[in-house]
């Protein structure tokens, strides 16, 4: 089951009030960097999956976990959690599905970061 | 008091920049590494950083591995380590622990309760540079207390000791070198008869001859 917002507005507003007085903004900055470093994980999981490297998806998972969690992805953290507990069960029909699945929910992650930068720059013109 | 320094080591951009903001923003100062490698080399120096934020999953040195290397250097003032952990069973957080590291955080952090956990990690770091400077000042007082207990050559007739470089000084010089004593002058009952007694007899007998002069 996937469920919750794309990106949990509490987080993003979290990460607004970081930004110390006169300095770049820090959600931009978070949001651009997982931009920048999060495309080549999914491709790298995406081959490792194709050449059925089960080790290299999780390690993947695991990694794209942590990022998901920080920015408020939380369906994108749902679906990296599931992988990273089929470790244990090791099937590869579940693995198969959810690879799928987390790049459904990356792209609908990149479509609200666009969403919401756009925003943000459109405010500061 | 002046903040304590905090090293944030993860390889992935996004945690780094979270998690060191958050730090800035309660006033840390911080300094980051990009993996294993680099933060047990920031670690591994004369004067670390007090506090260490470890992701627990860097390629090259892992989290727990930086620290039982990092462990086995003896120092009276550690790093307070933290793992920075997305596992959370407590069969990993155990492993972690065993590791030598004195806390652990769960991925994403939480920001109020990372940063406290960093000041109770600030706390246990000023409470064991406390601890180091008091036993530090123990000794040295150790070391004068042992300087007294050795043999004192004193001259038996003007009371100078000999010093350690083959010097004659003063009593007052020498205990006042090696102790904490401090010497206030003054004289004991015999001395006021055999000393003070008979100068202050002659300044009055002094005092009486001029006046004799004068009225003549």
């Amino acid at each position: 089951m996937i469920d919750g917002p794309v990106l949990d507005p509490a987080v993003l507003d979290t990460l607004r009030k970081l930004t110390p007085p006169g300095e770049p903004d820090v959600l931009a900055e978070v949001l651009k960097l997982f931009l920048e470093e999060v495309p080549p994980r999914i491709t790298r999981l995406r081959n490792a999956w194709a050449s059925r490297d089960i080790e290299e998806v999780h390690r993947a998972a695991h990694s794209l976990k942590g990022s998901a969690g920080n920015i408020g992805a939380r369906r994108l953290f749902a679906v990296c959690s599931q992988l990273d507990e089929t470790k244990r069960s090791g099937d590869l029909n579940a693995i198969g599905a959810l690879v799928d699945v987390l790049g459904v929910e990356f792209d609908k992650v990149e479509g609200e970061i666009r969403r919401v930068m756009g925003a943000a720059s459109q405010e500061r013109d | 008091m002046v903040p304590l320094q905090v090293l944030v080591a993860d390889d992935e951009a996004v945690s780094r920049t979270v998690v060191g903001a958050m730090l800035k923003k309660a006033g840390y100062p911080v300094i980051f590494a990009p993996d294993g490698q680099q933060a047990f080399q920031t670690l591994d120096t004369d004067d670390p950083p007090a506090i260490a934020l470890l992701d627990w999953e860097m390629p090259g040195l892992q989290g727990p591995e930086v620290v039982q290397r990092i462990r086995t250097k003896q120092t009276q003032t550690p790093t307070y380590i933290i793992l920075l952990t997305s596992r959370d069973s407590s069969a990993d957080i155990v492993q972690g622990l065993r590791a030598g590291a004195d806390d652990y955080v769960t991925k994403p952090a939480n920001e109020d309760e990372l940063i406290a956990r960093v000041s109770v990690g600030t706390r246990v770091v000023q409470l064991q540079a406390a601890l180091a400077e008091r036993v530090r000042s123990l000794e040295e007082a150790l070391a004068n207390v042992k300087a007294l207990q050795t043999l004192l050559p004193m001259c038996a007739y003007c009371k100078s000791i000999r010093n350690d470089q083959n010097y004659w000084e003063k009593v007052e010089t020498y205990f006042t070198q090696h102790s904490n004593v401090a010497f206030t002058h003054s004289y004991c009952p015999n001395c006021y008869e055999r000393f003070v007694r008979p100068e202050l007899e002659a300044l009055e007998d002094a005092r009486a001859a001029q006046d004799r002069l004068k009225r003549r």
